[in-house]
């Protein structure tokens, strides 16, 4: 076997290695410290009881001599019991584990966007390494209540029933809560789509899902080209549960690195119902007391320290914001679960999606009756308020008379035309997956529901009703359109216009209708 | 009911026993064998007599410390080591107990408690390989 260099050019190169080898080993100075030491008592299901390490603080990171890392969480009188970050089959009993002093922090930068990363922050899209500007701590107390604002800026969803109905404010905590297989992560995935140009930059924390999901996912948002301002922390199914515990957290840090630099962050948890379960099975290997449904006492804890960090701050300390949705995933609509109503009384509202509507081909199926938003109203922009004030009431009072309706064939007109208007709205409501809308469209669209215009469509002809309207009145209404996108409301001006153009509208579409 | 845990139990032996006579500790050490055996705790013996072991020396300001190195260290370091651990630890006596390893490669390393100050070479070597390989991560 030669090694022999063969030219001049790789002697030169193999001398250029040598020589800063030379300089680094030069410059290298080791210091000399009292470190703490302990030993692996036992390893189990990704946990391990460290004897020693007698000055250790609760929810420091460890170091084992493999090289992975570790949180201490339970703090006992010999021993301490830790979670294992990574792969622990590699780690024996007598094994040194070394105190850091530190808590677990996760290294950001800018360049951390359209990346994937794990969940202690480390790449695993096969891009390279991410090199670090700053760390932050993945666990930190939540701004408090001076440095905070109230949420008066809409998120803009693109998702027609969200942002009329249930309209989400920055630095808000929505919930979206229902079964399996009724559009969850279908309704984040959109909303991440749209916010392309609005100045937001999206966190997608993927807790505990199909690695096959994720990819879907990822691909989705790099075809919208919504990857440029996303970043997606990932623990999957197939990786151990303290990975799960801790994925949200860093997605948050990663959330707050971004908050301080006076950005808007939108944080997706999906799910958090997989986040306590994964937290169930820490604990109760940790042999802690289990409570209702096996889950620990600070189950409620975990959830609402993580999602206090979701806030809009004000000016004088830093501005910036993170809206956190976290998704629940419940079973056969159980919505008094442990987790559901814990997360439902931490959270300033909930989008309540349903099978069977979903069924019923009402999509996105969010059920309009039990979804609130207890501080969004203030973030809608005007002219939002006014096209959708009545929509609410209008859709409760059809899903009312709808039921009604059934018994008896003999209505009066009131009732009749009510029934008629429901229908259209429910129609209207109705979006297809990807497909996010622009706020202008959802005002013009809601526009011509409300003041009756689209009373003498036909139901079924709604959605090319609707396309059809959104595209002429683009190219016709432009004062309309542009009083909503810079004043965010409609002069009479504008409203005269935007009659007319839609009965334009309609009348070109008659004589069409006529001549074919 | 709170478990007794074995510190709770050394403790208790070392303040009954402390200051009597090997007379007087006899029928003590007779009452804690038929208590660790009336509460099954037999098995817990040598872990109870460590501790009380810890307990004594820590009370008497005796330090136990683990030396271990690549060659038998001369007398002169010895010393050394035992001064400035008694000033570190402020220890009225350090007890060294001497370990070879010849996978130390070099230096020293000396182990009190969970506390370890690690001078051989075989660390040394690590550290310089994180620096290399930290550096290279980075670019």
């Amino acid at each position: 076997m030669s090694l022999a260099v063969s030219s001049p050019e790789k002697a030169m190169k193999a001398n250029h290695i040598v020589e800063n080898l030379k300089k680094e080993i030069e410059n290298f100075r080791s210091q000399v410290k009292v470190e703490k030491v302990g030993q692996v008592l036992e390893v189990f299901d990704g946990i391990a009881k460290i004897s020693g390490l007698s000055d250790i603080k609760s929810s420091e990171m460890v170091t084992f001599s493999n090289g992975e890392t570790g949180v201490v969480l339970n703090l006992e009188e010999d021993t301490v019991g830790a979670i294992i970050l990574g792969d622990f089959s590699k780690i024996k009993e007598g094994d040194e584990v070394k105190a850091t002093g530190k808590i677990l922090e996760v290294a950001v930068s800018n360049s951390i966007l359209g990346r994937v990363v794990n969940a202690i922050g480390v790449p695993i899209d096969g891009k390279g390494a991410i090199k670090a500007d700053k760390s932050y701590p993945i666990e930190k107390v939540a701004p408090g209540v001076v440095t905070r604002l109230s949420v008066s800026e809409p998120v803009a969803t693109g998702i027609k029933v969200i942002d009329s109905i249930i309209p989400i404010g920055r630095g808000q905590r929505e919930l979206i809560i229902g079964d399996r297989q009724t559009g969850k992560t279908a309704l984040v995935v959109d909303s991440i789509l749209n916010q392309k140009g609005q100045n937001m930059v999206c966190v997608y924390v993927s807790i505990g899902q199909k690695d096959s999901k994720l990819r879907k996912i990822e691909a989705r948002l790099e075809e919208g080209g919504a990857m440029d301002y996303t970043v997606i922390v990932k623990a999957s199914a197939s990786e151990a549960a303290a990975l799960s515990y801790i994925a949200p957290y860093t997605g948050v840090a990663i959330a707050e690195y971004f908050m301080d630099q006076k950005k808007d962050v939108l944080i997706i948890y999906d799910d958090l119902s997989k986040h306590a379960i994964a937290y169930r099975e820490i604990s109760l290997l940790l042999r802690r007391p289990p409570g209702r449904e096996a889950y620990p006492g600070d189950v409620f804890y975990l959830h609402s320290r993580l999602l206090e960090r979701a806030c809009r701050r004000s000016e004088k300390y830093g501005g910036g914001s993170i809206t956190a949705l976290p998704i629940i995933e419940t079973q056969a609509g159980d919505v008094t679960a442990y987790i559901p109503t814990n997360v439902i009384s931490i959270t300033d509202g909930q989008i309540f999606l349903e099978t069977d509507l979903f069924y019923k081909g009402i999509r996105p199926a969010v059920n309009v009756g039990l979804s609130v938003s207890r501080v969004g109203s203030g973030a809608q922009i005007k002219a939002m308020k006014k096209v959708a004030g009545t929509l609410k009431l209008d859709l409760a009072q059809f899903r009312e008379l709808e039921a009604f309706a059934q018994f008896g064939s003999d209505l009066d007109d009131a009732t009749k035309s009510q029934l008629e208007r429901g229908k259209r709205a429910v129609e209207v409501l109705k979006q297809l997956q990807y497909a996010p809308v622009r706020t202008e469209h959802q005002v013009v669209t809601l526009y011509a529901l409300t003041k009756g215009f689209m009373d003498d469509v036909p139901v079924e002809k709604i959605k090319e009703f609707e396309q059809g309207l959104t595209e002429y009145s683009e190219r016709q209404a432009k004062v309309f359109y542009k009083e909503i996108m810079e004043k965010k409301m409609w002069s009479d001006k504008g409203e005269e216009e935007l009659k007319k153009v839609i009965t334009d509208f309609k009348t070109s579409r008659a004589t069409l209708g006529a001549s074919s | 009911m709170t478990a007794i845990s074995n510190n709770n139990i050394a403790r208790a032996i070392y303040l009954a026993a402390k200051d009597k006579n090997q007379a007087e500790q006899y029928p003590i050490f007779s009452k804690v064998v038929q208590f660790l055996v009336r509460r099954r705790l037999l098995a817990k013996a040598p872990d109870i007599l460590l501790l009380l072991d810890k307990i004594i020396n820590n009370d008497e300001g005796r330090v136990t410390a683990k030396v271990s190195s690549a060659e038998k260290l001369d007398h002169k370091t010895k010393l050394h080591i035992e001064q400035s651990l008694q000033k570190r630890y402020s220890a009225k006596k350090i007890i060294l107990n001497e370990i070879i390893n010849a996978k130390l490669l070099g230096g020293f390393k000396v182990e009190i408690g969970d506390e370890v100050i690690d001078l051989t070479i075989k660390n040394k070597i690590g550290k310089l390989q994180e620096h290399l390989l930290g550096d290279e991560t980075a670019k």
